[in-house]
C-alpha cells in the first residue's frame, strides 16, 4: 500500500539518495587537475573541514569521556555519538588564552565567539572600529577555495538579531559571526536554509536551477562592468574611512567577478531531486536538521570544502520549551552548583550534541569515489569558546574533532592535552588541508604532535 | 564672565593642603598650534585676560581649575589613589593631562549628573561647578562655538530597513530585506551606524540578485495586460468561515461549510475564473475525507474528494461569458465523518488534521484583447503613451528614463557620463535576439541598484570660502539626511524639488513638519523608538508564562512535579501502546485525564497579540506626543496610555473594549503611565522566567538616565543565578542581590542599578501586576538614587525623573536620537550641540518638536567635517 509522505518528510529521508555522486566528478575532472595538492586525502579525494559552535560552554563532567586514549567510554552529554565512536577524538586541555578578560574587563561571551576561529584578541568596541582577525576557515579559504564552486559557506541556525548593544560593550558583530575574512570584515552567516539551497544549486523547482544559475551568471557579468567603474570612480571623490567602506563594496564586486570566472571552470553543479526548503522551519529542531543537511549536501556535492555553522551566539538566552526547559540558556549556564540547573544545561548541551550526531551520521552514510565516508575525508571540528558557562573559562574547552582527516587523523581517542591552544590544532588542520606553511595563527605555540 | 576670575573664587593650593605638582609638569615652550586658536576658544572664559601667551592654558588650569578639584576630587583620584581607576596626576606632563580627552569627558558628565562627587561628600558649588565645566568644553576639550566641529560620519549604506523602504518608494514593489538580506550589525544601540554597517562579500551577492530580483518583478514586460483580479477569501461568507482571516479560510475536512460570495461584472465580455484553494495536512496521517464543491452562479464546475495530502492544488478555471451583472460563487464542503470520528493527538508529532485552505477566487478578464489595460507600476517607467518604433526616439526615452531614474535612485543629479554608459547597457539588451525595450531598462536599471550610489549615501559639501570652516551638506545630502532620519527612505518628490531649487536649507522647520505628519513618519517611531526602548524585541523575547506566574504564586515546585508527571505519562503511554497493552493505555490515559482535571487545562499564555499590543502601546504613545507637539517628560511620566481590551485586561483596567487601540485616562492610582511601566520594557528587560531588577536597572541607567555603570568586572557570574543560598534554601531575588553585592567591587553599581529595578519588582516578567514573589509578599519598592533622591514608589521614581533628574533625561534622549540621526556614535565634538538642544528643552519644559528641530538645525547634522589632508 502506498503510505502518502509529507514534503517535508520526503525530503528529509530521500535527501542523499537522490543525489548522484558529483564528488568524484569534480576531483576526477579537469578542475582539479590544477591544484593537486590543495584539500585532497591522500586517495585524491576531496578533504573538507568544518566548524561548529554551539553556546555557552558544557557541563564538564558529563561532557568529558571516561577513560583515556583509545580505551573510553562517552559521557553523557556525547552519548548520542556512540555509534561514530571510532571516528571521534574529543579533546581536552585547548585553550584560547585571548577570550579570557586580560585587560578588557566584561564581555566574555562576545570574545568566546568572536576567538573561536580567528584566535585573537578581538578589540572591545561598540561600534565604530571592530577588530578581529582572519579566521582559520578563511586562511584555509584563501588557499583551497578555489578547487570548489564556492571557497567556503557560513551558516548559522541564530537569525534574530536583539536591538540595543551586544555583550558588555562588545559590537554584535563578534556574537553573530565566527568567519572573519580580514580583521574589521566579518562574513555573516545564511540564516535561511531555503537561501542556502538557491545558493548553491540555484532557484527554482527541479530541472530549472542550472538554467537559472547560468542566467543570473550572464546577468551579473554584464552590470559588473558598470558598478566596478562606478564605484573607482566615486571612491577617488572619497576620504580616507569612506574609501575603506567603498573598498568593502570593491572586494566584494572583484569577489563575484572571480566566483563567475573560476565557475565557468566546473561543470555544472547538481540539481538535486528534492524541493527547495521553504524557509526556516519553525520546530527549532527541524531548522537544526534542516541546516545541518544543507552543510551534508554542500559537502556531498563538492560545492565547498570549508564551512562553518553558529548554532546559537555565545551568550544565546534561548528556552528549550521543545525539551521541557522554560529557562534561558545562559541564564541557566550560571548554574552556581545547583544541580537542578545544571541537569538543564546537560540536557541542552546534549540536545544540540543530538542534531550534530545526524549531521556526522550523515556524513558517514555517504561514500566518496575512494569508497571512504565523506566523515573519513573529513575534519569537522565541534565546540565552544566557553569552556565553563558558570565561570567563564576559556581553557579546557569542550571541543570534539570528528573525521579521520582523509586519514591524516588518529580517531577513536580521548586525547587529553594540557593547557594548550587551540591555534595549534588549527596549524595542524592547515598543514592537513595542503595551505603552505604557517609559521603561526592567533595566539599558537606550534604543532600537536600527535592528533 | 568675568566673575570666574574673581578672587573669591580662587582656591589657593595653600588652602587645599596640598602641593600639586605642578612644578614637576614640564610645560612645553612652543605651543604654537594651539596659541593660534586660543584667543577663540577661551575667549568667552578669559575676558579679564586679554593677552594670551604660550603655556596660558596650562596656566589656566592651575590657577583655576586645578583647586576645584583639589578640593573636591583630589581624596580619591589622585596621590596615588585612583578609584575607578580615575586618577589626575599620572598623566606624566600638564599637556598630556589637559589632552586626556576621555578623562575629560568622564569628568563633565559625571559631575553634571551629579554622580561625582559622591552624595556623601559635599557638592561643588554652583559657580565653581560651572567654571569647571566650561573650561573642560573649551578649555580641555577645545569645542570652538564659531566652528563647531561636526565629528566624523563614516559612509551609510542602506540597512535592511532603510533599503525595504526606498525600494518600495523608487520601485512600487515590497521586497522582503528581513528574509532576503543578513541582519545588520548594531553599533551604539541602533542599526543604521555608518562604521557598523559593513558589506560583506555574501552581502553583496545578494545586493546583486535583489537588483534582479526587484527590476523583474517591478518593471513590466508587456504593454498591456488581461486586467486581473482577486475575490479574497475575506469575502466569503457562510457556514464554516470561522476559521478565516483576510486572505484565507481553513476548512476542515470534519466540518460541514458552504461559503458564499459574488462577482460584479461591469464590462460585458469574456471572463476567466480560477480557484485558489489547496489541501494542506498535518505532518502525521489524518484519515479524515470531504468532497469539495465549487459553484459560479448554479454550476457546479467543479468537485473533489478531498483526503490527505501535501500541498495539493484544487484546480479549476473556466471562462463565461458576461454581461453586466452580479454572479454569485460558493464552495462547499461534506465531510465523510464527524468531528467524532477525528484522530486523536499522536505524541510527538501533535493534532493530525487535513484542511481545504481557500483563498477565494481569480478572476481575468474581460480576455477580449480590445479590453486590454496598462500592466500596474507601468506609469512609473514607461510613458502612457507607449513606446516609440523609430530607433532615435527609442534611444532618446531610453536615455530620458535611465535619467529621471537614477536621479531619484542616487538621491542626487546623475553625471551624463553615467546616463550614456547605463544607456549603453539598456541598447545592447535591446538589441539581442530575445530583447526589448523593457528589458533594455530594466538591465540599466538594475546596474543603478547594484551600483554604489544607491547603496551607500553619498554626501556632498556646499563650497565655502573658508578652508579651515567645517563646510556645509549641499542640499541633496541634507534632504536626504532628513528622510532617512524622519522617514527611513529616500526623499520624496518636494524634497527634491527643493534641494533642486537651492531652497531647502530656508524651508527646514515647515519641511520637518511636513515629514512628520506623513505617514512614512511611523517608521522613525518604529526605527528609533523600537530600538532605543527595545520594544522590538517584545515580539520575540522568551518569557515562559507559566513558569513566571507560578513564581509568582509559589507554585513552581509544583509545577515542575507536575510537568515531568505529565511527561512521564505521556511516556508511559507511548510504551503501553508500543506494547499493543489496550488496558494499560485506556487506565493511563485516565490518570491523565485526572491530572488535567485536578489542575486544569487552561494554557496561560503571554500572546503574539499581547505582545504586539504592547508594542505599538509604546509606538503610538511616542508617535502621539511627537505629532502633538508635547513634552518629551510625557513619554516617562503620564496619566494616558493606548490600550486595547486585551491590554488594559493585562493591566487591569476596566471599561477598554475591542481590539482596537486608543488613548485612555488612567486611574488616579493607577502605577501605570509612561514607558518604563508599560509592558514591553518590563518583559524585554526580565528573563525567560523572572524579573531582572539589574537589567530593568541598568535599562533605565543606559537609556533614560544616560549614566550606564562600567561593565561587571571579569568572571562574576551573573548574579541572578545565585538564588540559592549554601544551606540550599530559595532566596528572594532581593537576598540573592544583596548577598552579591557585598563585595565593595560589586556594590558601587549595584547601588546605582539595584534600587532603580527594585522599584519595579511589583511588575512580573510579563509586566503583569504582583504583590507577591514565590508566594511571599514583595518587600517595599521604595529605594534611592545614586545621587541622592528618595522615592517611595515606581510612581515617585517616574515623577523624580522628570523633575529632579530631568536634564540628565534630556541629556540622554538628545544624544539618542542625535545618535540616530547621524549614524554614528557620540563623540566629544557634539557636546555644544547636545548642551545646546538641553537648554532649549529646558526653556519649554521639553517640546518635542524642539528636540527634533533642535538636531536638525545642529552642526553635526548640517556640516561635514573638513577632510584633512
Amino acid at each position: 500500500m502506498n503510505i502518502p509522505h509529507s514534503n517535508r518528510r520526503r525530503f528529509l529521508r530521500g535527501m542523499g539518495a537522490c543525489l548522484s555522486l558529483p564528488a568524484f566528478e569534480a576531483f576526477s575532472g579537469k578542475a582539479m587537475a590544477a591544484t593537486p595538492a590543495y584539500a585532497t586525502t591522500a586517495t585524491g579525494a576531496p578533504q573538507r573541514m568544518a566548524f561548529i559552535y554551539f553556546p555557552n560552554g558544557a557541563i564538564h563532567d558529563q561532557w568529558w569521556p571516561k577513560g583515556s586514549g583509545k580505551d573510553f567510554t562517552l559521557g553523557n552529554t556525547l552519548a548520542p555519538l556512540e555509534s561514530l565512536k571510532h571516528r571521534l577524538q574529543v579533546v581536552s586541555g585547548l585553550a584560547h588564552a585571548n577570550a579570557e578578560a586580560g585587560n578588557d574587563g566584561a564581555g566574555d561571551h562576545a570574545r568566546a565567539n568572536g576567538t573561536f576561529l580567528t584566535g585573537v584578541r578581538v578589540k572591545k568596541t561598540a561600534g565604530s572600529d571592530i577588530f578581529a582577525g582572519v579566521s582559520i576557515d578563511q586562511i584555509a579559504a584563501q588557499h583551497i577555495g578555489k578547487t570548489t564552486r564556492f571557497a567556503s559557506l557560513e551558516l548559522s541556525t541564530d537569525p534574530h538579531r536583539k536591538s540595543g548593544g551586544c555583550d558588555s560593550g562588545y559590537s554584535c558583530a563578534y556574537e553573530s559571526n565566527l568567519a572573519w575574512r580580514s580583521p574589521t570584515s566579518p562574513l555573516s552567516p545564511e540564516s535561511n536554509p531555503r537561501l542556502v539551497f538557491e545558493r548553491l544549486f540555484g532557484a527554482g523547482p527541479q530541472g530549472e536551477r542550472t538554467a537559472n544559475l547560468d542566467r543570473r551568471r550572464a546577468q551579473q557579468k554584464s552590470i559588473l562592468d558598470f558598478v566596478m567603474d562606478d564605484a573607482r570612480t566615486v571612491q577617488q571623490q572619497l576620504t580616507h574611512r569612506d574609501k575603506a567602506k567603498l573598498d568593502e563594496y570593491l572586494t566584494g564586486v572583484r569577489e563575484i567577478e572571480q566566483r563567475i570566472t573560476a565557475a565557468e571552470r566546473f561543470p555544472n553543479p547538481p540539481d538535486p531531486a528534492m524541493d527547495t526548503p521553504s524557509g526556516i522551519p519553525a520546530a527549532y529542531d527541524q531548522y537544526l536538521k534542516l541546516m545541518f543537511e544543507m552543510m551534508a549536501l554542500s559537502f556531498e556535492t563538492d560545492s565547498t570544502r570549508i564551512a562553518s555553522l553558529l548554532l546559537a551566539h555565545d551568550g544565546s538566552n534561548r528556552a528549550f520549551g521543545e525539551i521541557g526547559i522554560a529557562e534561558g540558556h545562559h541564564s541557566l549556564s550560571h548554574h552556581r552548583n545547583d544541580p537542578d540547573m545544571i541537569a538543564k544545561v546537560a540536557r541542552i548541551d546534549r540536545f544540540y550534541v543530538e542534531q550534530l550526531a545526524g549531521f556526522l551520521t550523515q556524513l558517514e552514510s555517504k561514500k566518496d569515489a575512494d569508497g571512504q565516508s565523506i566523515l573519513h575525508n573529513s575534519t569537522i571540528i565541534y565546540g565552544c569558546g566557553n569552556s565553563d558557562g558558570n565561570r567563564h573559562t576559556h581553557s579546557n574547552l569542550p571541543i570534539l574533532v570528528a573525521g579521520n582527516g582523509g586519514g591524516r587523523l588518529n580517531p577513536g581517542r580521548f586525547l587529553q592535552l594540557q593547557d594548550t591552544p587551540m591555534c595549534n590544532l588549527y596549524l595542524n588542520m592547515l598543514d592537513h588541508a595542503g595551505v603552505p606553511h604557517l609559521d603561526r595563527f592567533g595566539d599558537s605555540t606550534g604543532r600537536l604532535a600527535d592528533i | 564672565m568675568a566673575i570666574l576670575l574673581t578672587p573669591a573664587h580662587r582656591i589657593s593650593q595653600e588652602q587645599t593642603g596640598r602641593s600639586v605638582r605642578s612644578s614637576d609638569i614640564p610645560v612645553p615652550v612652543s605651543r604654537s598650534l594651539f596659541i593660534s586658536r586660543l584667543p577663540a576658544l577661551l575667549g568667552g572664559l578669559l575676558t579679564a585676560v586679554p593677552v594670551l601667551a604660550a603655556g596660558q592654558d596650562a596656566s589656566l588650569y592651575e590657577k583655576e581649575i586645578q583647586p576645584i578639584l583639589a578640593e573636591h576630587c583630589f581624596d580619591c583620584h589622585a596621590d596615588g589613589a585612583d578609584k575607578g581607576g580615575v586618577s589626575f596626576d599620572t598623566a606624566g606632563s600638564m599637556e598630556a593631562l589637559l589632552g586626556k580627552t576621555d578623562l575629560w569627558v568622564h569628568v563633565l558628565k559625571n559631575v553634571r549628573s551629579g554622580l561625582m562627587p559622591p552624595a556623601k561628600k559635599d557638592r561643588i558649588p554652583a559657580a565653581d561647578q560651572e567654571k569647571l565645566l566650561t573650561w573642560i568644553k573649551q578649555g580641555a576639550l577645545k569645542l570652538d562655538p564659531a566652528n563647531p566641529d561636526p565629528g566624523r560620519v563614516t559612509l551609510r549604506r542602506l540597512n535592511r530597513v532603510e533599503y525595504r523602504n526606498t525600494i518600495r518608494d523608487l520601485m512600487g514593489i515590497d521586497f522582503r530585506t528581513d528574509e532576503e538580506f543578513p541582519a545588520d550589525d548594531t553599533g551604539y544601540g541602533f542599526d543604521n551606524i555608518g562604521d557598523v554597517l559593513t558589506t560583506s562579500p555574501l552581502l553583496l551577492e545578494k545586493y546583486m540578485q535583489a537588483a534582479e530580483a526587484i527590476t523583474a518583478r517591478a518593471i513590466p514586460l508587456v504593454d498591456r495586460v488581461i486586467a486581473r483580479r482577486t475575490i479574497e477569501a475575506g469575502q466569503f461568507k457562510g457556514p464554516g468561515d470561522q476559521r478565516k482571516n483576510r486572505r484565507e479560510i481553513a476548512l476542515p475536512v470534519y466540518e460541514v461549510a458552504d461559503v458564499r460570495s459574488e462577482i460584479r461584472i461591469q464590462e460585458a465580455g469574456t471572463y476567466r475564473i480560477s480557484l485558489d484553494a489547496s489541501v494542506v495536512g498535518s505532518f502525521a496521517y489524518d484519515p479524515g475525507k470531504a468532497k469539495a464543491t465549487w459553484f459560479i452562479g448554479d454550476d457546479v464546475v467543479h468537485e473533489e474528494a478531498v483526503k490527505w495530502q501535501a500541498e495539493k492544488k484544487l484546480v479549476s478555471t473556466v471562462e463565461r461569458k458576461w454581461e453586466p451583472g452580479t454572479y454569485p460563487l460558493r464552495l462547499k464542503m461534506e465531510p465523510a465523518q464527524g468531528w467524532d470520528a477525528r484522530p486523536s493527538e499522536i505524541p510527538g508529532d501533535g493534532q493530525p488534521w487535513v484542511d481545504v485552505r481557500f483563498r477565494g477566487a481569480i478572476l481575468e478578464g474581460p480576455l477580449e484583447p480590445e479590453h486590454a489595460t496598462r500592466p500596474d507600476n507601468y506609469a512609473r517607467f514607461f510613458p502612457e503613451s507607449g513606446i516609440p518604433e523609430d530607433p532615435a526616439a527609442r534611444e532618446t526615452l531610453a536615455s530620458e528614463i535611465i535619467r529621471r531614474f537614477s536621479t531619484l535612485a542616487f538621491r542626487r543629479p546623475v553625471d551624463d557620463r553615467s546616463v550614456t554608459r547605463l544607456t549603453g547597457l539598456a541598447l545592447q539588451t535591446m538589441q539581442a535576439p530575445d530583447g526589448s525595450f523593457q528589458k533594455g531598462i530594466a538591465r540599466a536599471l538594475t546596474a543603478v541598484l547594484a551600483s554604489p550610489r544607491f547603496l551607500f549615501r553619498m554626501e556632498d559639501t556646499l563650497p565655502g570660502s573658508d578652508p579651515l570652516a567645517h563646510p556645509l551638506l549641499d542640499e541633496y545630502a541634507l534632504a536626504s539626511r532628513l528622510s532617512y532620519f524622519l522617514w527611513s527612505t529616500m526623499p520624496d518628490a518636494a524634497l527634491m524639488d527643493f534641494a533642486a531649487r537651492g531652497e531647502l536649507r530656508h524651508q527646514l522647520a515647515a519641511q520637518v513638519k511636513r515629514l512628520l505628519t506623513d505617514e512614512r513618519s511611523r517608521e522613525f517611531v518604529r526605527n528609533f523608538a523600537g530600538q532605543w526602548l527595545q520594544t522590538r524585541d517584545v515580539e520575540s523575547v522568551s518569557i515562559d508564562a507559566r513558569v513566571v506566574q507560578a513564581r509568582d504564586a509559589g507554585s513552581e515546585q509544583d509545577l515542575r512535579e507536575r510537568t515531568a508527571k505529565r511527561r512521564q505519562l505521556n511516556a508511559a503511554i507511548d510504551e503501553a501502546e508500543k506494547a499493543h497493552d489496550e488496558a494499560k493505555v485506556a487506565a493511563l490515559r485516565e490518570e491523565m485525564t485526572a491530572l488535567r482535571a485536578r489542575f486544569g487545562t487552561r494554557r496561560i499564555e503571554f500572546s503574539g497579540d499581547l505582545r504586539g499590543a504592547m508594542r505599538r502601546e509604546a509606538e503610538m504613545l511616542f508617535s502621539h506626543l511627537l505629532r502633538e507637539d508635547r513634552s518629551v517628560l510625557e513619554l516617562i511620566s503620564n496619566n494616558k496610555t493606548f490600550l486595547n481590551e486585551e491590554l488594559a485586561k493585562h493591566y487591569d483596567i476596566p471599561g477598554v473594549q475591542g481590539d482596537d487601540m486608543r488613548l485612555v485616562d488612567l486611574p488616579p492610582d493607577s502605577p501605570r503611565g509612561g514607558v518604563l511601566t508599560m509592558g514591553t520594557v518590563l518583559a524585554v528587560t526580565s528573563n525567560p522566567t523572572r524579573t531582572s531588577p539589574v537589567k530593568r536597572g541598568l535599562f533605565i541607567l543606559d537609556n533614560i538616565l544616560g549614566t550606564p555603570p562600567p561593565p561587571a568586572p571579569p568572571n562574576i557570574p551573573s548574579l541572578e543565578a545565585s538564588e540559592k543560598s549554601s544551606d540550599g534554601r530559595e532566596l528572594s531575588m532581593r537576598e540573592a542581590l544583596a548577598q552579591h553585592s557585598s563585595s565593595p567591587l560589586c556594590s558601587s553599581c549595584h547601588n546605582r542599578m539595584d534600587p532603580l529595578g527594585f522599584a519595579f519588582e511589583n511588575f512580573n516578567a510579563m509586566g503583569l501586576w504582583r504583590d507577591k514573589d514565590r508566594g511571599e509578599p514583595l518587600p517595599s519598592p521604595a529605594g534611592q538614587l545614586i545621587t541622592g533622591e528618595a522615592f517611595a514608589d515606581v510612581r515617585a521614581l517616574k515623577q523624580l525623573i522628570v523633575t529632579e533628574r530631568r536634564m540628565d533625561y534630556y541629556q540622554c534622549l538628545t544624544e539618542k536620537l542625535l545618535t540616530y540621526a547621524l549614524g554614528r556614535g557620540p563623540q566629544p565634538c557634539d557636546i555644544q550641540a547636545v548642551d545646546t538642544i538641553v537648554d532649549r528643552l529646558e526653556g519649554n519644559g521639553g517640546k518635542f518638536s524642539t528636540l527634533i528641530m533642535g538636531i536638525v538645525e545642529s552642526p553635526p547634522f548640517q556640516k561635514r567635517q573638513r577632510s584633512t589632508p
